[in-house]
């Protein structure tokens, strides 16, 4: 009974292979995992479980580096890392002193603001006094760990399903943010991604020497309970309800109060009687006749708003603090939008460089769909072009036949496999298969002309002393096409490590499952006639 | 039917000065137009996109002219416009701008909608990250060569044999660029998997003569032929599938099928002469004459 199964194993152990990536492909629990809000049906890509990537499903994809420099192996002198960054920020002209970071674990102080120059800075850490080794372009893995998480948090709060953000180092050494997202076209990305989107409250109000502004009365930090945009009930603008927060730590004053207090003290209360009453910043910013609130997202004004006199009078009265709701009025409805992704997802820490050292690819999804089907039609005719060859060669279709059969059961192991994975199928995979062919069929070339060289294959024993010496050009053959792939499976070549993946996993099942297989069926029909 | 079958060369009528100096030959020919690239244009290939930096939009062909008013909508001249009708899109390259290389990407594709016309996708590359590219191709690919070089002295522990391989696999890589030169074909990331594939593909037939003349029993000549009728068999089955894939995603306008399908058909074609004319005369010194020293 089990003597059949011990005689045929290698082709057994195929026809599993087989099975376990038809399952892989097609049975549901394998099936792509589901972004939130999004059904099984809508993740799956066509009728198989299969992943495409931007190439054959359209998106966007950028790689960018966080803008910044930082000073290596600082001495912090027992400093407290807050003092040692105040300390250098003090000697950075008009850098404010959330842009320069210090990080004990990793001895470094960082400056993330895009102005300050590589020199600036070094001066600024010359001048502050603390020893340092070098400045490096670049910011703290510290920081880019925020920046990859404020980054997820954007897309998700976008709702770009599907997105991935990772951090990718180049052989200098320079880290880069890699951001795919999915199905989305290049500027909708690059908008989440460009704007470090520091949301803050400032107050304009008249002196007698024209506008003057009171910086950073609410910044992100003090705002919590985010809401969704919303569309106003009157008029034409939108707002993001949020409520500021009314705790902190002891000794120190609550955002709540501390803004309730500069409203207050800005005489909101006395210049917003009734509704008639409207901030005028956006007719004349240098000029204004009432106190405005400015909302301001990177630096730039977004929106002036005035106040409704009942919150206004609860702010003078000192009554609003405890409830703390607030709404940023914006004029436009995209605009809430921004805002509250921005609010919720946080600031990032640093300036991601798009336009200028990025790079970045987006296809949208009906070129994508085309690739799709060329890169199909490509290898089913690759493969009509080998299994052609093969036909010339041999003549015997009992020789022929199954090395076609073999060689398309390796690429469909490999589907399986990228199924099982959940890998993105690229272009460059594709290309990767059709290598897989290529060489499998090399592979069993050498077999079959091995097995059959030298008269008639009477016995197991002639097949299998025959077989073993076909294979050590096989198993040579097979290591130094690993040896050639492997580098460009690690070093950060775009596309090019998903081929080099799939080109050694098909060279690994080629010669530990079908190549072996190939073997004993071809031994079955040369030996028992 | 016509069969395919692999003819039995006769070695024995040529000397090996005489079979050596034909791979020689067109392996210094090869340096020589890689080299006078080098010397002309400052790189020893064409460059692609993602080793100069620049951007690259696909552009959807609706029918009414578009390729005058790919001529007319952008500020700046693209260097390259390619039509590619079986996908129905024009695909036009510009190179980074030395002054100014922030921001291309976004001014081409507003002055694309502009002018109305749709684009398909877009590709930038930052000169900086181009240079960084150029740099890790170079060393993967010297990385990959060094690894099968080490490979194979490891597999066959003699010196003459192993260094035939490795001098075979060399010219293997080296012809195809040079061809890619005389073509037209811009070096890609695509080209770059090709040419380590190359190193994996071509090395296979020179490993099967290899082993066929030392570690088989049997007269020299029989088993060069032997291997021969193995391996002339694999390498024109791989340069079948590899030919039809480049003809077809040049059809389609898919880049780095093509240049992959190009660079392995060019490879293999130099492979086959590299393993029968150069690999094939080493062997034969090294068996008839190397060994009595």
């Amino acid at each position: 009974m089990l003597e059949p199964i011990k005689n045929n194993w290698r082709i057994l152990l195929l026809v599993v292979v087989v099975i376990g990536a038809t399952v892989a492909l097609f049975a549901p629990q394998f099936g792509p995992q589901t972004a939130p809000g999004e059904d099984s049906s809508e993740a799956q890509q066509g009728m198989t479980n299969l992943q495409y990537g931007l190439d054959l499903a359209g998106g966007t994809r950028v790689r960018a580096p966080l803008l910044g420099y930082t000073a290596t192996e600082v001495d912090f002198d027992g400093d407290r890392p807050d003092d040692v960054a105040r300390a250098v920020a003090d000697e950075l002209d008009g850098a404010s002193a959330r842009d320069v970071g210090a990080v004990a674990e990793e001895n470094a102080v960082e400056v993330t603001d895009a102005s300050v120059s590589e020199s600036e800075f070094r001066a600024a850490m010359d001048a502050s006094g603390y020893a340092y080794d070098d400045v490096r372009p670049g910011v703290t893995q510290e920081t880019r760990d925020v920046a990859q998480s404020v980054i997820e948090g954007k897309i998700n709060e976008a709702g770009l399903s599907g997105g991935s953000v990772q951090q990718v180092q180049s052989i200098t050494g320079e880290y880069f943010i890699l951001v795919e997202v999915p199905g989305e076209d290049r500027s909708d990305v690059i908008e989440l991604l460009e704007e470090r989107g520091t949301v803050q409250i400032d107050i304009a109000y008249p002196t007698e020497n024209g506008t003057a502004i009171q910086e950073e009365v609410l910044i992100q930090d003090h705002f919590e309970d985010i809401g969704t945009a919303a569309q106003s009930e009157q008029g034409t603008g939108a707002y993001v309800p949020v409520t500021v927060r009314n705790t902190a730590p002891e000794g120190e004053q609550s955002p709540a109060h501390g803004f309730q207090q500069a409203v207050a003290d800005r005489g909101f209360d006395s210049a917003y009687n009734s509704n008639q009453d409207r901030c005028d910043y956006g007719e004349n910013p240098d000029d204004v006749s009432k106190p405005c609130l400015l909302l301001t997202v990177d630096g730039e004004v977004v929106n002036s708003f005035g106040m409704d006199p009942d919150l206004a009078n609860s702010m003078a009265s000192g009554s609003w603090a405890t409830d703390g709701g607030f709404r940023l009025t914006t004029t436009e409805f995209s605009e809430a939008q921004r805002i509250s992704i921005n609010l919720r997802a946080g600031a990032l820490p640093a300036e991601l460089d798009i336009s200028g050292q990025g790079t970045s690819r987006s296809i949208s999804a009906a070129q994508g769909e085309n690739y799709k089907n060329y890169s199909l039609v490509t290898g089913l005719l690759a493969v009509f072009a080998v299994a052609g060859m093969v036909f010339l060669r041999y003549r015997e279709p009992a020789v022929a036949l199954p090395m076609i059969v073999t060689a398309l059961a390796e690429v469909y192991a490999l589907l399986g496999i990228a199924a099982l994975l959940s890998y993105p199928l690229e272009l460059a995979v594709i290309a990767g298969f059709i290598a897989v062919v290529g060489t499998g069929v090399d592979d069993l070339v050498i077999i079959a002309d091995e097995v059959m060289s030298e008269g008639e294959v009477n016995s197991k024993k002639v097949f299998d002393s025959r077989f073993r010496r076909a294979f050590w050009v096989i198993g040579a053959a097979a290591a130094t096409t690993i040896i050639a792939m492997s580098p460009l499976m690690v070093l950060s070549l775009g596309d090019l490590s998903g081929f080099a993946i799939f080109t050694i996993l098909g060279v690994l099942i080629g010669v530990l499952i079908t190549r072996p297989a190939y073997g004993d069926i071809l031994r079955r029909l040369l030996t028992i006639r | 039917m016509v069969a395919i079958e692999v003819p039995e060369v006769n070695y024995t009528e040529y000397s090996n000065r005489q079979l050596v100096a034909v791979p020689l030959a067109v392996l210094v020919l090869a340096l020589a137009i890689i080299g006078g690239w080098y010397l002309v244009t400052g790189a020893p290939a064409n460059l692609g996109l993602e080793f100069t930096g620049g951007v690259e939009l696909r552009i959807a062909d609706d029918g009414d002219d578009v390729e005058q008013q790919i001529e007319t909508a952008f500020d700046r001249q693209p260097d390259s416009v390619r039509s590619i009708p079986a996908d129905d899109v024009y695909v036009v390259t510009f190179r980074a701008a030395d002054e100014d290389p922030g921001g291309l990407a976004d001014d081409l594709s507003t002055q694309a909608d502009e002018a109305g016309l749709s684009t398909n996708a877009i590709d930038q590359v930052s000169p900086s990250f181009a240079a960084d590219t150029a740099r890790t191709a170079i060393f993967g690919v010297a990385l990959a060569f060094l690894g099968m070089s080490v490979l194979v002295f490891a597999l066959f522990r003699t010196f003459v044999p192993s260094i035939a391989v490795v001098a075979s696999a060399f010219s293997d890589l080296v012809i195809p660029v040079a061809v890619m030169n005389l073509l037209g074909i811009q070096m890609t990331l695509g080209t770059i998997a090709a040419l380590l594939m190359i190193i994996g593909y071509s090395v296979d037939s020179d490993i099967l003569l290899n082993n066929s003349v030392l570690r088989r029993t049997g007269e020299f000549y029989e088993s060069v032929n032997r291997a021969m009728r193995t391996g002339v068999t694999m390498t024109l089955t791989s340069m079948a599938a590899m030919i039809v894939m480049a003809v077809v995603a040049a059809l389609f306008g898919v880049d780095l099928l093509r240049n992959i399908g190009i660079i392995l058909s060019v490879g293999l074609c130099a492979d086959l002469m590299n393993t029968y004319l150069l690999n094939v005369s080493l062997l034969r010194w090294y068996k008839f004459e190397g060994v009595k020293r």
